[in-house]
């Protein structure tokens, strides 16, 4: 049961009936990079969904860091297991307000936020140091707002990031942005868990690669 | 027409005369070939005999004066009005009947029994002449609100589906990342009563205080229990809508606190 994530006989199917796993056991190590392929409807998304509780399996056991992902209270499972989504998704409201949106719930607390001096240092980090924290979030560009939803999944230091195609729609810039905050993070000791399509692989990082299809997961 | 105890009776063949006015509205429709008029005869109809047969079941309620028939008169109203809100909402994925019925049932009775029992002071409080036509209005009025509440609810939960997640991403519980969610479909069901009460009096005047105006009472008289009528309906729209949301939007999330709702 050693690893970040460790799958044990897990079948999942959409209700639909279009079949993502059939008991399938795997793990990824702690502090890995692991790289998810497969082919377009496999259900690489649903794999990170799953690790994070979004979807739940109809059989099987998924555990994280050594404990049944059901025994985890969800918001602190998510709290650790930090989630971006393939689009880019911000309220209408400011990129302050957009960063420091996890600290308005429960979970959060007991955390202190961030000051802005903070908050800008975490834009220039990710190459938005134009921003500035007043402007409207919804209304920056797409790889921007990517960005943005990166320094805001971050911002309460999870120890795992699930990444959905997080270069889809990214123009060369952006991506190598991300690419290279992910790297920089696996290299810090984070479980990294990325989907892509391409043939893309991190750098300088203890890489795990995982394909999807037909229900079957290969390492 | 002849008089009975301030009102002027209708007669049969009065009533018939008054139906002249769906055969007009039957014309416009043939003349403009809107192919209402099947609809608008089944109306009709339908209308007739089911006002006739309230009247005949009121007169024996009335007459018997038990306070289990009243409830289960009542208890029939909340059940036809679940039938059309849940005819009204496509979403099938999320069971709702059940909660819908039970937070009517509980509000409209708590309500109308305040009304009835403290407010008007008639003895016993379920007195089927005060009762039924006062649950009667909450229920009418209340359904309307529940169905855009509901339709609401479900369309942003489906609609918004990525907004949710992310807040449910970033620590959120359920009620978290929910909360605009239902304080939009809470809107939703009270603007239309909010509405009647800035319009009361000067945009419409309410069927209750038209009767009982027509029936001979004093307009004043007629007024209090109209104010009564407007305030009661937009609490007890106000406290069902409430119950019902939150128990519904407990039904969209699974146990792990995960939207069920899938586009």
């Amino acid at each position: 049961m050693d690893g970040a994530f460790v799958f044990e006989n897990v079948s999942f199917t959409w209700p639909g009936g279009r079949k993502v796993l059939k008991n399938q056991d795997f793990s990824i190590p702690v502090g890995a990079f692991a790289v998810v392929r497969g082919p377009s409807g496999a259900g690489k998304s649903t794999l990170l969904r799953l690790m994070n509780r979004l979807e739940e399996p109809q059989s099987g056991v998924i555990y994280y860091r050594r404990r049944p992902l059901s025994n985890y209270d969800p918001p602190r499972l998510r709290q650790q297991v930090a989630y971006l989504q393939q689009v880019p998704v911000v309220s209408d409201i400011t990129v302050r307000e957009t960063l420091l949106t996890p600290f308005t719930f429960g979970v959060n607390k007991g955390l202190a936020s961030p000051s802005d001096k903070k908050l800008s240092m975490r834009l220039d980090e990710l190459l938005l140091g134009g921003v500035g924290l007043d402007e409207r979030a919804a209304a920056l560009s797409v790889g921007q707002r990517q960005r943005l939803c990166l320094a805001r999944a971050l911002i309460t230091g999870p120890d795992t990031l699930l990444l959905d195609e997080p270069t889809a729609s990214l123009d060369s810039e952006s991506t190598a942005v991300v690419v290279q905050m992910a790297e920089e993070l696996c290299k810090n000791g984070a479980t990294i868990v990325m989907v892509t399509h391409d043939g893309f692989s991190p750098r300088d990082v203890p890489m795990v690669e995982i394909s999807i299809q037909n229900g079957k997961v290969a390492l | 027409m002849t008089i009975m105890q301030g009102a002027l009776d209708i007669s049969g063949f009065e009533l018939s005369i008054a139906a002249f006015f769906v055969v007009m509205a039957g014309v416009i429709s043939v003349w403009n070939k809107l192919q209402l008029e099947k609809d608008l005869m089944i109306g009709t109809v339908r209308c007739v005999l089911q006002l006739l047969a309230m009247g005949y079941v009121l007169r024996i309620i009335f007459d018997v004066q038990s306070l289990w028939i009243v409830l289960t008169m009542f208890a029939t109203m909340v059940v036809f009005a679940c039938r059309i809100v849940r005819g009204n909402i496509k979403e099938r994925q999320v069971p709702f009947i059940v909660p819908a019925f039970l937070s009517m049932m509980v509000t409209y009775t708590a309500v109308s029994a305040i009304v009835t029992g403290v407010i008007i002071g008639v003895e016993p409080w379920w007195r089927p002449q005060y009762f039924i036509p006062l649950a009667g209005m909450i229920v009418g009025n209340s359904m309307t609100a529940l169905s855009l509440s509901l339709e609401r609810l479900f369309s942003d939960l489906k609609t918004k589906r990525e907004e949710v997640e992310m807040r449910l991403c970033l620590g959120a519980t359920s009620e978290e990342a929910s909360r605009q969610t239902v304080r939009d479909a809470l809107k939703a069901g009270m603007i239309p009563s909010i509405n009647s009460l800035a319009g009361v009096g000067l945009v419409f005047l309410p069927g209750m205080m038209t009767g009982q105006i027509l029936s001979g009472a004093d307009p004043m008289l007629a007024v209090r229990y109209q104010i009564v009528v407007m305030f009661m309906i937009v609490a007890s729209t106000a406290i069902s809508v409430v119950a019902v949301l939150y128990i519904v939007r407990g039904r969209c999330f699974g146990p792990a606190q995960q939207l069920l709702l899938k586009p």
